[in-house]
């Protein structure tokens, strides 16, 4: 009982202390900024990269006397690719560390995840990686491609090319499925007939569509199958393959893809995940010609970018983070995406005066809250999605992306569900 | 297309060759319609051209007197690219007569765009037809086809009395019928159904089934298009036929490579090594190293040790680097039964009697061997490089074979034919067997079983590393690749029967078909691979010890 009483004791002294200490540190000089990723587990090859962008922006911003006259102070917590321990983690950012906004989360299962904490403590989460929209909370802004910026352009593009069959194949979650139905939506809506939709279709009682196209489970490794379907599927020669596979499994799908004789020429595959970063660890060679659709390509040729990547490579060289990559490494999309958010909160909370969230929010839907950023300018809308160019790009052999089309300032539609009228 | 053939211009070529120039050094809003026209031209020497521009390796020069040349880099052999004039075809020269020397990193290239792409694209067809390699000319003539415009007609009868190679002739008639269909007239509709029937042709399925729906045809053309249904319907159920077994009996022979180094070590000598996936591993990660000295070497940071590993620097098109993977093969063999003998003497020794704990160590030798694998090589994965010979496919009667799916079914009769005469005709397996069935009158005999214990660990997991080195041809190596196939080695060790190789191999090559068959039927591979393990439990409930039991030193004892 004794002992058990002094540890409670100690408990309640180290909560005030920290409890008392944190705000009079933060009222001085700096305002807390909370970063949730992954830093451990699969999702941990992606995920770091966002944090070190994230840490390279607040270092940046810092330099130049921070926000407000306030330096960003960091907090860095790990997601450990785990979802529920996302919702612990963001609820210790929010109701411990009692940050200002937090800048996080890569898969839209983590981001449902911490939602509902956002919502109940009425926190600010700004979401960089694109996903499958059909989600509006009043707590989070997306700076990520919606379905419009990202799906719908690059299905334009094979239309305009000339392609009528359109196959889709993705990992079996929440995003895939999601995007290949508005998919379905639009692609019926442009006249395309259902037979010239590949992958198969599922439908409840009622005759309802419910999923469209192949799933296959994460870490799948055996392609051949529905390759083998493909290559059927594209005989006529003006097939193309929308391709939602995540992480590992793109590689035994390219991998059979090259190697059943199909080219990018004959079939070309769009892939909605692959990104700079991803294609440091897939053989490029079979990816060549395949085409990328994001809202920036490390290959963008603009002054913005061009400063951008040289200041964030020196600033790798010598940054203080333990066991971070400071050689060959490349930008994307997600990760620009997560800069443009620090850049649109620091203006945000420079517009209102202030880091309250209520206060920020009411500018950043203001629509007026915009940052030239290394993709082009970025602008915040009221749906709480950003404007801003999309690019296609074709993969070339050193994993870089050839720009072949540019779709500017494209406004974000979250809802997209039932929208498209036949024309 | 030879490069010869672009320094003799005759008159059409070198008009090609000035709307070329004119299109590169026009403004971007008119370049497309220039483009688009010279399809009416469509001289030979475009080709390369158009190549050459879509590859961003056309530029603009800047002469000292003003004039702007266009000039492409040809494909450099060995040596540095060279420059050549699009006007001309001349190599490009100075003023002194010298030879313009281009940096690649300095000078910014014309670009391209999607709209004049698909310009380029009707005169890049059209030169297709008369591509050198057939495969190309086919599929040229079959688009052509496909978009049925009357207008194709002379350019394809011109090409069918010029056609030598047979299948690309019967490609040009089943263009040629496709044309036909959209015909206004009954009989020649006839003919070409008659012609798409004859040939099975599948790309003309959709077209064909839309007529035998039609109901504003005439009864004759409908009946006609409906047996061509059948006829095309029928061919392709036996096509699916066939390559699903086919792609049965490859995901078996991969699962058989796979499993065969746990049916030693598992079956045989009954240690239930968890780490058999990462042994599999380091033959995938020794395949990386040897493809990476065959190239241009790699450097690698150990425990912030950086250790540069040089490289021969072989050309990535030669001979000699392309057969990287016969020398991957021994190099991953030795290697994993070097980490298999660093296991048996470090760790399952002390633990054969008592199999549940060497269930958990090895278990934490697994998840040692993976952060080993994360330090050393980092936590993306290894892009390994398939070998030309190993990419692209040839088809028997429109089944689709791929050469590195007929090179893992040989591969796998090899290993497992070697490992069966290993062990029931050479000395040494009968040592193997002699241990394996009773260790204590072995031993009685005068048989050194420690050394024997070692040796039949390390030829097991030298069969793993080979299985490490060919799935890095067909998937991923990462560090945590070797979880993704443990299940699936267990599943066809103890399915097959523990101790049996014919068991092993029965049981892999029926997973994989009955894998394959449930993904075609049900349309799914999620359920299909839910099904095959909901089969396999309930196989296991009725034959515990697998398809073939037999009594050994195995788990039963």
């Amino acid at each position: 009982m004794k002992l058990s009483q002094t540890l409670q004791a100690m408990a309640v002294g180290a909560s005030l202390l920290v409890g008392t200490m944190a705000p009079v540190r933060a009222a001085e000089d700096t305002v807390k900024v909370g970063v949730l990723h992954s830093l451990s587990g699969t999702m941990a090859i992606s995920e770091t990269s966002l944090r070190d962008v994230l840490l390279f922006a607040f270092d940046e911003i810092n330099a130049k006397g921070g926000v407000l006259g306030k330096k960003i102070e960091p907090v860095v917590v790990d997601g450990a690719s785990n979802w529920p321990l996302f919702a612990e983690k963001a609820k210790q950012l929010l109701e411990v560390d009692k940050v200002s906004v937090v800048f996080g989360c890569w898969t839209s299962v983590s981001r449902k995840s911490v939602l509902p904490v956002f919502e109940k403590n009425n926190g600010l989460l700004f979401y960089p990686v694109q996903y499958e929209g059909e989600e509006l909370s009043k707590n989070i802004f997306y700076t990520a491609e919606a379905v419009n910026q990202q799906a719908i352009p690059a299905v334009d593009y094979l239309l305009a090319d000339g392609r009528k069959k359109f196959y889709l194949i993705g990992t079996d979650y929440v995003y895939p499925q999601t995007t290949n139905l508005v998919l379905l939506e639009y692609l019926l809506s442009k006249g395309v007939p259902i037979e010239n939709i590949g992958g198969g279709l599922r439908k409840d009682e009622a005759g309802k569509v419910i999923s469209a196209g192949k799933y296959t489970p994460f870490g799948h490794t055996d392609y051949q199958q529905i390759v083998a379907e493909i290559k059927q599927f594209a005989a006529t020669g003006d097939a193309c393959v929308i391709n939602t596979i995540n992480g590992d499994s793109n590689v035994p799908f390219f991998k059979e893809f090259a190697a059943s004789g199909l080219t990018a020429a004959d079939c070309p595959v769009v892939s909605m995940s692959l990104s700079e970063d991803e294609l440091r660890s897939l053989p490029t060679k079979d990816l060549v010609g395949h085409l990328g659709c994001w809202a920036y390509f490390m290959s963008i040729d603009s002054k913005e970018n061009a400063a951008f990547k040289k200041n964030f490579f020196d600033w790798l060289k010598t940054a203080k983070v333990q066991g971070i990559e400071r050689t060959n490494r490349v930008t994307c999309s997600p990760m620009v995406l997560s800069y443009d958010g620090v850049y649109l909160w620091k203006a945000a909370v420079e517009k209102a005066g202030s880091f309250d969230v209520d206060k920020v929010r009411e500018v950043l839907e203001s629509g007026k809250i915009t940052f030239d950023g290394p993709n082009g300018l970025n602008t915040v809308e009221k749906n709480h999605h950003t404007k801003k160019n999309t690019y296609i790009g074709e993969t070339k052999a050193d994993g870089q992306f050839k720009i072949v089309e540019e779709f500017k300032q494209v406004y974000p539609e979250p809802f997209l569900k039932g929208t498209f009228v036949k024309e | 297309m030879t490069f010869a053939s672009l320094v003799h211009a005759d008159e059409s070529e070198t008009a090609a060759r000035q709307s070329a120039a004119r299109a590169i050094l026009a403004p971007e809003s008119e370049q497309a319609t220039i483009v688009q026209d010279m399809a009416a031209n469509p001289s030979p020497v475009l080709g390369p051209i158009f190549e050459a521009w879509q590859r961003s390796q056309v530029y603009i020069y800047e002469a000292p007197d003003g004039a702007r040349i266009p000039f492409l880099l040809m494909p450099a052999d060995g040596s540095a690219a060279k420059a050549m004039r699009i006007d001309n075809g001349e190599p490009l020269v100075g003023p002194d007569g010298a030879p313009i020397t281009v940096d690649e990193t300095v000078m910014k290239p014309v670009e391209t765009f999607a709209k004049l792409r698909r310009a380029m694209r009707s005169t890049m067809d059209l030169l297709a037809l008369a591509d050198p390699a057939p495969a190309t000319r086919q599929s040229a003539i079959l688009k052509l086809g496909m978009k049925q415009s009357p207008e194709a007609l002379p350019i394809l009868n011109a090409r069918l009395a010029k056609e030598q190679d047979k299948a690309v002739k019967n490609g040009i008639l089943d263009s040629i019928a496709l044309i036909n269909l959209a015909s206004p007239d009954p009989q020649l509709q006839i003919d070409a159904l008659n012609q798409l029937k004859k040939s099975n042709s599948i790309p003309s399925r959709e077209l064909v089934a839309k007529m035998a729906a039609d109901e504003s045809l005439s009864p004759k053309v409908r009946a006609a298009a409906v047996s061509t249904l059948k006829a095309i319907d029928n061919h392709l159920f036996w096509v699916d036929f066939f390559g699903t077994m086919f792609r049965g009996v490859s995901l078996g022979s991969v699962l058989l490579v796979v499993a065969l180094g746990l049916a030693i070590t598992f079956g045989l000598m009954g240690v239930i090594n968890m780490a058999h996936g990462e042994i599999m591993v380091v033959g995938g990660y020794a395949t990386y190293l040897v493809q990476c000295i065959f190239g241009s070497g790699v450097a690698l940071a150990p425990f912030g040790i950086s250790v540069n590993l040089p490289g021969f620097g072989f050309d990535p098109n030669s001979g000699i680097y392309q057969s990287y993977f016969l020398f991957a093969l021994p190099v991953a063999f030795l290697s994993a039964a070097a980490v298999g003998v660093l296991l048996e003497r470090g760790v399952i020794q002390f633990l054969y009697r008592r199999p549940l704990e060497s269930l958990l160590a090895t278990w934490g030798v697994s998840l040692v061997m993976q952060q080993l694998f994360r330090l050393i090589f980092g936590p993306a994965n290894a892009p390994v490089y398939s070998p030309a010979w190993l990419l692209g496919s040839f088809s028997v009667g429109d089944v689709i074979m791929n050469y590195n799916r007929v090179f893992v079914i040989i591969f796998a009769v090899a290993i497992v034919v070697g490992t069966s005469l290993l062990l029931a005709k050479t000395p040494v397996g009968l040592l193997i067997r002699a241990v394996m069935q009773d260790r204590t009158t072995a031993a009685c005999m005068g048989v050194r079983t420690r050394k024997v214990n070692t040796l039949t660990f390390a030829f097991g997991s030298g069969l793993a590393g080979l299985a490490g080195a060919f799935l890095s041809q067909i998937g991923n190596i990462g560090p945590s690749t070797g979880q993704t196939y443990i299940v699936d080695s267990f599943m066809v060790v103890v399915v097959g029967g523990i101790g049996n190789l014919i068991g092993t191999v029965i049981s892999a090559l029926g997973i994989g078909t009955v894998d394959q068959i449930l993904q075609t039927s049900l349309r799914n591979p999620v359920i299909g691979k839910v099904l095959v393990l909901v089969g396999i439990i309930l196989f296991l409930q009725w034959k515990p010890s697998g398809l073939f039991a037999t009594k050994g030193r195995g788990l039963e004892n």
